[in-house]
């Protein structure tokens, strides 16, 4: 029943990435980039109401269901499927191509699941795929953090695992739909809120996105936070918790993102504060707010990727990541400086950049609820978003002195990376000047127009004031070269101790057991071997060690004719002994 | 070059409390206690940058940060 029209997406990736794996690397990034193409051009003829069923064992399947919200982010993830295989286009390690391709395809995966089983196999294979991305660094720091990263994620997919197959228990249904409470929806939406990097179960994103490769943290940044986003969507709309987890989540970004040095971590923060303004307007569930939550995470992906490639071509040319090690740039770089700011404009909410259409549909959709201190708070991540995105990090990595002692020497970037820029910056404005075309692909009907007069002076006041304040305290604002302490401090501090507790001690006591064991055999074989003698032996001991007497000769390795043995009349009278009390036993009981 | 900056956006505040006072602010259909200050999410982004400033510094400097090898005694040990 697979026809033209409802061939799974993520079959097309993980066949072509498997293909991937077998062509040479010369023909391999063109490869890539055809994947994308096929499966968008498959995406144009998608109608919503596609679904493909499957009688698997004893449960009921739906692996492919279309429908509004899961097509707008199909397009977007493959989009980004695409613009992402054009910035690494110069990349010729075979990890990072079929594991990148493969995270596009599971995140479709997921996107398009109609049953639970679809979606968890997806989600894991989606933790494996992005792992190999941060591995594909090879480097000490980069192993360890990834294997932090595993196993966060693989705790999470745990959770998932139980939560699902609760809920079937409960509901006899392996339908992904909204999720009533119930403690197996608890545990799905921990898991989804896992990774939705929500506080406190964020480290594992702040932690391992820096320790990427240049081009892997690109796929990174994009895929696993906005596919919990639009499962939390589809399972856990209006939900109330979610609107104070986006709100804390939204500042929290921002003010861990101020201690940051590592420009790819200080993006990281801030990926956790725009996610913030989506799970809030998951929480508040109206039409407008799921709108808003999608709309800004189509954004989102477009213009985040963009910075995440902008920082990456520092990376690539200087080798330093951090703001206390790079300045002086803008003369050398200054094309990535440019598209860099496109996308710092879009995330800031700039008139007629992509931000602006989408952060603002979720301020709005807060206003509308008359919910002042949250459309406030939401404006004040905001004003923190430009402070360090689209101001602080680009002046200390592009202008300012580098405080190393000799100047960056940045080498020369590789073109198809200005060119993946350069697609992602203009569909960032191509969005924001246009803002119906994003609009037509929503889930709901779109009652809301960005560009009023109010609304654009008040994002303009709110903005150009933000760079007064920088400009003020622009000497406060440098990098310093420490790091800041964030939950993942609860399983790293103690993981020596965790260690030693949990694989040394137990080691340990295993080894006793062992040994215990083994003396335990010991003794009956010997005492099994020859009774009296073992007997014999062991009163000799015991005499030896209460009365002093000679010491025990030790048992002899052959046979010694002359040794001491018991009498036979000794065993003999044991054994008429032992048949006298057996007679009475019959006779008198 | 401190003065022109500020006279500059000085300046630049008067217009937007100008634009704000002629533009019939505070009669959308989403009325809340700031929406009839002129010029409110000028001053609202100014002091919300100091406050974000000054605040995460304070947060980072007795609390939260630490040396960069801080876990790398945890990381390294086998």
């Amino acid at each position: 029943m697979i026809t033209m029209n409802n061939i799974p997406l993520a079959i097309i990736f993980v066949v072509g990435a498997v293909l991937l794996a077998i062509l040479p690397h010369r023909v391999r990034p063109v490869a890539y980039l055809a994947i994308p193409a096929l499966a968008f051009y498959f995406l144009l003829h998608l109608e919503p109401g596609v679904s493909l069923n499957f009688h698997f064992l004893n449960y009921e399947l739906v692996p492919y269901r279309v429908d509004r919200l899961s097509l707008v982010f199909g397009y977007v993830f493959v989009i980004m499927g695409f613009v992402g295989g054009v910035y690494s286009f110069h990349v010729k390690d075979k990890l990072q191509q079929v594991s990148s391709l493969l995270y596009v395809g599971s995140s479709l995966g997921v996107v398009f699941a109609g049953d639970l089983f679809t979606l968890l196999v997806f989600w894991e294979i989606m933790a494996v795929s992005s792992v190999c991305l941060i591995w594909a660094r090879r480097r000490p720091k980069s192993n360890r953090a990834g294997f932090r990263y595993l196993l966060v994620h693989i705790f999470g997919g745990s959770m998932l695992m139980a939560g699902i197959i609760l809920h079937y228990n409960q509901t006899g249904s392996m339908l992904f739909n909204h999720f009533e409470g119930g403690i197996a929806s608890y545990l799905i939406l921990f898991s989804f809120a896992l990774n939705a990097a929500v506080p406190p179960l964020h480290a594992w994103l702040t932690d391992a996105y820096p320790e990427g490769t240049v081009t892997g943290s690109v796929f990174l940044s994009a895929f696993t936070t906005k596919v919990a986003i639009y499962a939390l969507a589809r399972g856990f709309a209006g939900l109330e918790v979610l609107i104070w987890a986006g709100i804390i989540m939204a500042i929290y970004g921002v003010v861990f993102a101020v201690l940051e040095n590592d420009i790819r971590r200080l993006l990281a923060y801030h990926i956790i504060s725009q996610v913030g303004y989506m799970v809030f307007a998951i929480g508040l569930g109206t039409e407008m707010a799921i709108n808003g939550a999608t709309a800004h995470a189509f954004s989102h992906i477009m213009y985040k990727s963009l910075l995440f490639m902008g920082v990456g071509t520092v990376i690539y040319a200087t080798g330093e990541s951090k703001l206390t090690r790079l300045g002086g740039l803008a003369r050398a770089m200054p094309l990535a400086l440019g598209l860099y700011m496109v996308g710092a404009f879009s995330i800031s909410g700039f008139p007629l950049f992509s931000g602006f259409v989408s952060k603002s549909m979720v301020i709005h959709g807060a206003e509308i609820e008359h919910m002042a201190a949250a459309a406030l708070l939401l404006s004040l991540a905001s004003v923190g978003t430009f402070l360090h995105t689209g101001l602080k990090l680009p002046y200390f990595t592009w202008f300012g002195n580098s405080r190393l002692l000799k100047p960056l020497k940045p080498r020369p970037v590789p073109r198809c990376m200005y060119i993946g820029m350069a697609l992602t910056a203009g569909i960032c404005i191509t969005i924001g000047v246009q803002p119906a075309l994003l609009y037509n692909l929503l889930p709901f009907t779109v009652h809301y127009q960005p560009y009023t007069a109010s609304h654009v002076m008040q994002t303009m006041q709110l903005l150009i004031f933000t760079g007064l304040g920088f400009w003020l305290l622009i000497g406060k604002l440098g990098g310093e070269a420490k790091i800041t302490l964030d939950t993942d401090w609860f399983y790293r501090r103690p993981s020596r101790l965790a260690y030693t507790v949990f694989s040394v001690s137990i080691c340990r006591f295993f080894g006793v057991v062992e040994k215990l064991s083994l003396s335990l055999v010991r003794f009956i074989t010997k005492l099994s071997a020859n009774p009296p003698g073992y007997l014999v032996e062991l009163v000799m001991t015991a005499k030896y060690a209460f009365l002093r007497t000679e010491k025990p000769a030790p048992e002899p390795a052959t046979f010694n004719p002359d040794r001491y043995r018991i009498p036979l009349g000794v065993m003999v009278l044991v054994v008429l002994l032992g048949l006298i009390i057996l007679l009475a036993w019959d006779i008198f009981i | 070059m401190k003065r022109i900056c500020l006279m500059v956006s000085l300046i630049v505040f008067i217009i937007f409390v100008l634009l704000d006072l002629f533009s019939g602010i505070g009669t959308g259909h989403v009325v809340f206690p700031w929406s009839h200050i002129a010029g409110f999410f000028a001053l609202f982004g100014f002091i919300g940058c100091l406050i974000i400033i000054i605040g995460s510094k304070f947060i980072g400097h007795y609390w939260l940060q630490r040396k960069e090898d801080y876990y790398d005694r945890n990381d390294n040990d086998e």
